[in-house]
């Protein structure tokens, strides 16, 4: 889980991870009260200077930042276009300084971390029947299965070029997704006989 | 029996995983980050699949692992920063796409893989393609600060290519229809 | 009926009566079966039902008719305690698994006890760590050999020790070496352990082996003859088949 990880520890590596993710809430919210494009120049400065600060640490994120300042430059190009460049900047900012700052969070906390600072964030749930630890599990699943298509796919898609001499592209979706249904219960079945009633 | 719970844990994680691995494999995107991707057939799958509570379910799971940082959006982009995205509302599209397409398929036909696959269609376009994009369109006004007009027509251009996924949508159901015989549709497995 | 039990004691696995149907099909029908032994194998074609009784004993398949107990409850009954009776090693590790590292998987076997995440990691290193397997507390599953993952569905079964453990089909994507740390495992375990298998080696020298055909017992004793029977069985069977196509 959480494949933007870094081992450089950086200064940010030590803060604990409730109190980042309740930062980050904090700061992603003020970014959108403001309208103001010369705080929000101020404040991407600043989420620039915080995320530099992290030095080498940064290297896993780089491509995803590459995409992020793309994308931003594609919105301020199309809303120049629109003769509204100014909201464009506005947009862009906004998306740089939020993706600057959820990225420096994933760089710098487990995932195992979050998970168990958002189980107890959840826990007074209990009271009402919903099951704080079940978001670990979940989580656990879906990245469970997520590889295992990737496996079945290939799977499939070998006995099929084995078979034709082509790849089999879409027309392994549906024997794919019933492969992966049963599987499924599989897992219920298995998953039934560890857990708590 | 296998308890119901440990079995909707599993399809709903199944079903968030689908929505992952096709935002996974490599698409394109558009300016202003619209996603031409396979992501939003994953919701229309989870939808006819799993009826509205379990779809939802699975969207919102899907929503969570994004937010907690996991590249699953097509472009391998994850993290909070795609909540604020210009494109945020395809994204908060995707689970009342998911409750609308399973709402339509609780209660549509689905007694042989034919009807099945019909409805799946139907449910699809309408709880898929056009809440999603009436999601998105909002969050286009909001967000990068469209005027309706501009978004609408800039959300039509994707209109074709989701059709063809609820066509995808249609053939996969109907093909589980087929292999799965006892497979119950729009969540009536749950019930 | 009369046995060395006494009819207060707790019989680990009763089925009386027993009568399962699946679809249109009747796996069993009256079938009752006294499961004291602490070894005991269990035989027979594919499809003659080894995997559906154990999940009878498990509480995954309810019988039509006719009742199923295990360490004195009802297998149905669904207590935090079903843990602690029964356990169940399904045929592919892969199926089993869930959680990314070692000790994150070994801790969800013990979440029935109610206590937070972290708690359980930490008695799952410590578990580890007795076993001599500290250093797998943070490995990726991934990086595991199927032999290894195989040790890794024992462990998170053994670590909510359960009384008795069902083995279905455990050797078959085992290679050697995996097979013969299995069978060390399985000697050394304190529970009754019942293994399903095709490889009749593993279960040769179990004090009980049951034969399983189309449903019915069609042989229960001493490991070393129902296995034998049951071999010759199947060359017969063969036989008669090549005998018939020529």
């Amino acid at each position: 889980m959480g494949s933007f990880y870094s081992d450089h520890r950086t200064w940010l590596h030590a803060v604990s991870a409730s109190l980042k993710l309740i930062l980050l809430a904090i700061f992603g919210t003020a970014l959108f009260v403001f309208d103001n494009t010369v705080v929000l120049l101020a404040c991407t400065a600043l989420c620039l200077l915080f995320f530099a600060s992290l030095g080498r640490a940064t290297l896993p994120a780089r491509k995803l930042l590459t995409m992020v300042v793309a994308a931003g430059l594609l919105i301020t190009a199309f809303h120049a276009y629109m003769q509204q460049p100014l909201l464009g900047l506005v947009s862009a900012l906004r998306l740089l300084s939020a993706s600057l700052l959820g990225i420096a969070l994933m760089l710098t906390t487990r995932a195992n971390d979050l998970l168990d600072v958002l189980e107890s964030w959840l826990s007074p749930l209990n009271r009402f029947g919903i099951r704080s630890n079940a978001l670990a599990l979940q989580l656990a699943l879906m990245l469970r299965f997520t590889e295992h298509f990737f496996i079945q796919w290939k799977r499939l898609d070998d006995a099929h070029r084995v078979r034709t001499g082509k790849s089999g592209g879409f027309k392994l979706l549906a024997p794919l997704t019933i492969r992966m249904l049963t599987s499924a219960q599989r897992v219920a079945d298995a998953l039934d006989l560890r857990l708590p009633p | 029996m296998t308890s119901s719970r440990s079995s909707g844990l599993a399809y709903v994680s199944l079903f968030a995983a689908l929505v992952a691995v096709f935002g996974l494999i490599p698409k394109i995107d558009l300016p202003l980050g619209v996603p031409i991707t396979l992501q939003t057939l994953g919701v229309m799958l989870a939808g006819c699949m799993l009826g509205p509570k379990k779809a939802l379910q699975a969207l919102l799971l899907f929503l969570a692992a994004l937010a907690l940082g996991l590249p699953l959006l097509s472009g391998g982009r994850g993290g909070l920063g795609v909540f604020v995205a210009p494109a945020s509302g395809y994204l908060i599209g995707f689970p009342i796409g998911a409750l609308a397409t399973g709402l339509l398929m609780a209660y549509l036909p689905v007694s042989s893989p034919r009807r099945a696959a019909v409805s799946a269609f139907v449910a699809s376009a309408v709880g898929g393609v056009l809440t999603i994009h009436i999601c998105g369109v909002i969050g286009l006004v909001a967000l990068a600060k469209l005027s309706w007009t501009q978004a609408l027509w800039g959300t039509l251009v994707f209109v074709p290519g989701d059709l063809i996924k609820c066509v995808l949508c249609a053939i996969v159901v109907h093909s589980v229809a087929r292999g799965l015989p006892d497979w119950r549709f729009g969540g009536r497995a749950f019930r | 009926m009369s046995d060395a039990m006494s009819p207060l004691a707790p019989c680990p696995i009763h089925m009386d009566q027993v009568r399962l149907v699946r679809g249109t099909t009747t796996v069993f029908d009256g079938l009752t079966l006294r499961l004291n032994e602490s070894r005991i194998g269990l035989i027979g074609d594919n499809g003659a039902g080894k995997s559906s009784l154990f999940r009878l004993i498990c509480g995954l398949d309810k019988p039509a008719s006719g009742s199923v107990s295990v360490w004195g409850q009802d297998a149905q009954s669904r207590t935090a305690e079903r843990a602690g009776r029964v356990g169940m090693m399904f045929q592919n590790p892969d199926d089993q698994i869930i959680f990314p590292t070692v000790e994150e998987e070994l801790a969800l076997s013990l979440s029935p006890n109610g206590l937070p995440r972290k708690v359980n990691c930490q008695q799952a290193r410590e578990v580890l760590t007795a076993r001599g397997l500290g250093h797998w507390a943070e490995r990726a599953i991934g990086s595991l050999s199927q032999g290894q993952r195989q040790h890794v569905c024992w462990l998170a079964l053994m670590i909510a020790s359960p009384r008795s453990v069902l083995l279905d089909e455990p050797f078959s994507s085992l290679d050697l070496p995996g097979r013969t740390m299995l069978d060390v495992e399985i000697l050394k375990a304190s529970q009754q352990v019942i293994v399903s298998t095709h490889l009749l080696d593993h279960v040769r020298g179990f004090e009980r082996v049951i034969w399983l055909d189309k449903g019915q017992v069609r042989a229960d004793g001493n490991g070393a003859s129902v296995c034998a029977a049951y071999e010759a069985d199947v060359a017969a069977r063969c036989q008669s088949q090549h005998l018939n196509i020529d």
